[in-house]
């Protein structure tokens, strides 16, 4: 659980252990982030919001995605497969059968939790690459279906989906969106949070630490890493399936080997083994590109750099990725630690132990 | 004292903020999303450059009405998310009058909605034109592409028949991509119906190493045609592999931006093309001033790959000219009764009327490699075909 | 007959290609994901130095081959030298990470549109004929050539060469390597320096056979399944595991379906990871027994 940072808070009662914003420093900024949360639909563009949406999206996948490698330890490189299971069993639910959504995403999710299990069966067997090996060969497996059951509909562009409606209103306006997803993504981190408080999720990080001690301190590994894979594949079909609702189509052209390597690099670049290195990894991946964009639209060249600024992006994004590996292994979470303990600590100074 | 100089400097701040909205107010602004990067950027890149090259060239000319015409191209990569990002920002930010889609297929469902929302007007400018641009059409759906499913495989089934007078055993190739099973599937059942037999139907994956394992199951159905429908490397590698094979039949694919080079490099009088583009060995006026143009924005791509930018910057021209101003009703309105002539690019003007936005006629020549000339020439000249309900 | 050509090239290709994800993961242990876009690099610097050594096809290609090795040595030198004592999947993303910047130079560099390398150097593609009917190209019959070559080459340095013998004992123990003198680094750039030399032999093949474009990079991803099955630390598995996918590929295209093609490795892969992870001639490592 977070812990207090500076000094003079005493826990007085067992609730007090178990509170998740623990000082008033804690509770300040959470108000502070749910104003600027609350206000920002308010103030920001079309094109911003459909921005801050995307990122809420990636959010909760990115989450799933920390649970299971960033604290359970289990490689997986099969995140765009499960995404795609989520979004194609909406897709399907919704065109074959016109379920609404609140059917369609929870049978998304245990599509996704099916799947999961799957998935998680060789790593009973398997660690480290052999596993991340079987996670990437099961995600073909799943596209390649994907992309079967669209030829055999005859559906060349993929399946279309109408909005989904939340007591009646239909869910078009961005900044509707903006609120839905707000609230999904909120719930996707308290999950997180809670169940990494939880026997689960110690249970996890004991896997993640030593296996045989784990199994030794009785925990079942077997069921963990299982239950890992679950959670971690409902939460991502889930957000494969949000995914779904929001473009209002699914085709199995969005859901490439590249989508998984940028769900990896947002826990990488964020941060693993941190909810907010998720969170913090999902904006920056998510962003980065119109970053890079708006970067070169500032340097003098104009009209003929433009064909450049597309190739520009994929190169710069894996040169990001090395330089967050080479240079700042433990993420944008680890620049945010030197950041605060820099104020924290002021006027003393704190060297990190190499 | 203060306060009027205060006021005096905001207000000259304001008018200065909105002097150049009302510049770019005048502009015809065009929004394009388009697979600029990424594995597909080999068929849709040249047709966006081309097109910038033929705007600016344009803009240089002075305008169309006394406006400029204002390009704005996102990249979207081939993949869905962003064409749809990009549609939004285009629509909403930059408040474009015309969207260009030019990438796959997978990226039209977003960008159709996008636009239905915003009342703008949608081209598809070498993509695939999808179904319903053809009448009875969409209101706000239009395609320049020259190809076009199902009717691309009646002509070619048609000229096949017309060029062999003993029974035609048809193999038919395809990428494993929807688009193309399903024009397949469809030349698969024309044939039937028109006296072909279907003996072998073979679906390549996209990258594939080797395609001679394909090639080997087509070459054993011994087809003596064969029709392909699907990316040019699909179609042309099967054809290479079969030869490879030993096989002695005629092969005829559709002519997408590549042909006019390939055919002079593989140098088979077997292999056919059929398309609506004309050649750049016609040597029109119109090609000198591709040549010039393009030469004159330096871009990187072969000459022969830019017609069909080119027919689409033709096609904007035309329909900007024909809104008197530069809202999206206007352009609309134009592009529902639109004739471009495009000079000799294709076989005749490209018309659209408010229930056909694909074309009213569609025109096909077919070429091959004769060694006897050591060139590529035309073995049918334009042939017309009506493009009905 | 024919059958049977079609799949000694196809397990060529893929052996050629996982022989690189060999070499680097039993020298280092490390899995390298950037070995489809070193393939096209290596096929990129083909067309290089055919602008280069215009009229002198047989300089250019020698010459590329020699760019393929030394940019093999820079990857090490530049990349993964950093990465040496770092935890395995930090060095396995950084691969990929490495591929993705790779393929946007690429673009960046030489643009998005199809080259004929075969074209542009002037060479023909003659056909053979083989008995039962069968026939076989130059091309395809070259890469079956170069996988041999590649493969009795690397199994004669491995086993006779000294510094063969140094990274096979740097393969089994980094440290006992390490403590008796070898230089590990070297040993690490000696091994991509191989592995991107035969992935650029594969690459430029393949470009000269059909055409040179981003594409090729997914045949990377297709022979890894190659190099799993037959285990990643051994050789002799590469090519059998190259020659079960490939007859696995060929045979169901032919007699089942060709839309299964680009599953097929992958549906071997998983099977052999449910049955046997280590692949068949691997060593059993990392795994554990439930």
């Amino acid at each position: 659980m977070p812990q207090p940072h500076s000094s003079g808070y005493f826990r007085t009662d067992y609730a007090d252990d178990w509170r998740l914003l623990q000082t008033r420093g804690q509770r300040g900024a959470a108000a502070v982030g749910l104003v600027l949360a609350c206000v920002f639909p308010l103030v920001a563009s079309a094109f911003l919001l459909d921005l801050a949406n995307q990122v809420l999206i990636a959010v909760v996948g990115a989450v799933a995605l920390m649970l299971l490698t960033g604290y359970a330890g289990q490689v997986s490189l099969g995140h765009a497969g499960l995404m795609a299971a989520g979004a194609f069993t909406t897709g399907i639910l919704a065109r074959e059968t016109g379920a609404p959504f609140w059917i369609a995403l929870p049978a998304s999710g245990a599509v996704g939790a099916l799947i999961g299990f799957l998935f998680g069966l060789p790593s009973l067997r398997l660690r480290g690459l052999y596993l991340a090996v079987s996670t990437l060969a099961l995600h073909f497996i799943v596209i390649h279906a994907g992309q079967e059951y669209e030829t055999r509909r005859g559906l060349s562009s993929g399946v279309v989906i109408d909005p989904p409606s939340l007591f009646g209103a239909e869910l078009v306006d961005p900044r509707l969106w903006y609120a839905a997803l707000f609230v999904c993504a909120g719930a996707a981190v308290l999950f997180a949070l809670n169940l990494l408080r939880s026997r689960t999720g110690r249970a996890w990080r004991a896997l993640h630490g030593r296996e045989p001690v784990a199994e030794a301190l009785g925990i079942p590994v077997a069921g963990a890493k299982v239950s890992a894979f679950v959670i971690a594949s409902t939460l991502t079909a889930m957000s494969g399936s949000l995914f779904a609702y929001y473009r209002g189509f699914v085709s199995s052209e969005a859901f490439s080997l590249f989508l998984t390597i940028q769900y990896v690099a947002m826990i990488i670049i964020g941060g693993m083994g941190s909810i907010l290195g998720a969170v913090l990894g999902a904006a920056f991946v998510t962003l980065f590109p119109y970053l890079i964009e708006m970067a070169l639209a500032q340097l003098p060249g104009g009209a003929s750099m433009s064909s450049l600024v597309f190739a520009v992006n994929y190169a710069a994004f894996g040169l990001v990725m090395i330089l967050f590996l080479l240079f700042e292994p433990q993420g944008l979470v680890g620049i945010w630690h030197r950041l605060r303990n820099w104020f924290l600590l002021w006027p003393f100074r704190q060297r990190p132990l190499k | 004292m203060k306060r009027r100089i205060l006021s005096l400097l905001s207000a000259a701040a304001f008018a200065a903020a909105v002097a150049p909205g009302v510049n770019a107010q005048n502009a015809y602004v065009v929004g394009v999303t388009a697979a600029m990067t990424g594995p597909a950027a080999g068929t849709y890149a040249p047709v966006m450059d081309a097109l910038r090259a033929y705007i600016d060239h344009v803009n240089g000319k002075g305008g169309v009405n006394g406006r400029q015409i204002q390009l704005i191209i996102a990249d979207d990569q081939g993949e869905p998310s962003r064409a749809a990002a990009n549609a939004k920002k285009l629509l909403n930010q930059d408040k474009v009058v015309l969207l260009i889609n030019s990438s796959l297929s997978s990226t039209y469902a977003p960008v159709v909605a996008d636009s239905k929302r915003a009342g703008v007007p949608l081209l598809f400018a070498g993509a695939a034109c999808p179904k319903e641009t053809f009448p009875p059409a969409d209101p706000l759906q239009f395609c320049s592409t020259a190809f076009g499913a199902t009717f691309d495989s009646r002509a070619a089934l048609d000229f096949i028949k017309g060029q062999t007078k003993e029974p035609v055993r048809l193999g038919l190739a395809a990428m494993a991509i929807p688009l193309s099973r399903g024009e397949i599937d469809f030349a698969e059942g024309l044939a039937r119906q028109v006296g072909m037999t279907p003996v072998d139907k073979q679906i390549t994956p996209p990258p594939t190493p080797d395609y001679t394992p394909f090639a080997t199951k087509l070459k054993d159905a011994n087809p003596n045609w064969v029709w392909a429908w699907s990316p040019w490397i699909s179609q042309v590698r099967t054809f290479e592999a079969m030869r490879r094979l030993g096989w002695n039949g005629q092969y005829l694919a559709w002519a997408h931006l590549n042909a006019e080079e390939d055919l002079a490099r593989i140098k088979d009088p077997g292999l056919f093309v059929i398309g609506s583009n004309a050649f750049f060995s016609d040597d029109l006026p119109i090609h000198a001033e591709i040549r010039a143009v393009t030469h004159r924005a330096n871009l990187k791509h072969p000459v022969s790959f830019l017609a069909e930018g080119f027919v689409a910057g033709l096609v904007i021209e035309t329909a900007m000219k024909g809104a008197a101003q530069p809202t999206a009703q206007a352009v609309t309105a134009s592009m529902n009764n639109l004739k471009v002539d495009l000079k000799g690019l294709r076989g005749g003007p490209l018309e659209w009327t408010k229930d056909n936005h694909f074309r009213t006629r569609q025109y096909y020549r077919v070429w091959r490699w004769e060694p006897s000339a050591g060139a590529v020439r035309r073995v049918q000249d334009w042939v017309a075909v009506d493009v009905k309900q | 007959m024919q059958t049977l050509v079609n799949i000694a090239v196809l397990t060529s290709i893929y052996a050629l290609i996982a022989c690189g994800y060999v070499i680097v993961y039993r020298t280092s242990r490390v899995l390298s994901l950037a070995h489809g876009e070193l393939m096209m690099l290596g096929a990129f610097g083909l067309w290089v130095t055919i602008a280069l050594f215009d009229g002198m096809p047989l300089a250019a290609a020698l010459a590329a081959l020699l760019l393929a090795a030394v940019v093999g040595v820079v990857v090490y030198a530049a990349l993964m030298r950093r990465m040496t004592g770092e935890a395995v999947l930090a060095a396995v993303l950084a691969t990929i990470a490495l591929g993705i910047l790779l393929r946007g130079l690429a673009v960046l560099i030489w643009g998005p549109t199809e080259r004929h390398p075969l074209a542009a150097l002037g060479w023909d593609n003659p056909v053979f004929e083989l008995p039962a009917g069968a026939r076989i190209s130059a091309i395809d019959a070259s890469l079956v050539g170069a996988a041999v070559v590649c493969y009795a080459g690397l199994f004669a340095f491995l086993r006779f060469s000294p510094w063969g013998i140094r990274m096979r004992a740097a393969g089994q123990s980094p440290l006992l390597a390490a403590q008796r003198g070898i230089s590990l680094h070297v040993i690490y750039a000696l091994a991509w320096c191989l592995a991107t030399l035969t992935g650029g032999t594969a690459g430029m093949l393949l470009a000269l056979n059909t055409a040179l474009d981003q594409t090729m990079v997914v045949i990377g991803l297709k022979a890894f399944p190659a190099a799993l099955v037959g285990g990643l630390d051994s050789l002799a598995g590469a090519i059998l595991g190259a020659l079960i996918i490939a007859a696995a590929e060929v045979l169901i295209i032919q007699f089942v379906s060709p839309l299964l093609a680009d599953v097929v490795p992958f549906i071997v892969l998983l099977a052999m990871l449910i049955v046997r992870p280590w692949g068949l001639f691997g060593t059993r490592e990392e795994l554990d027994r439930v």
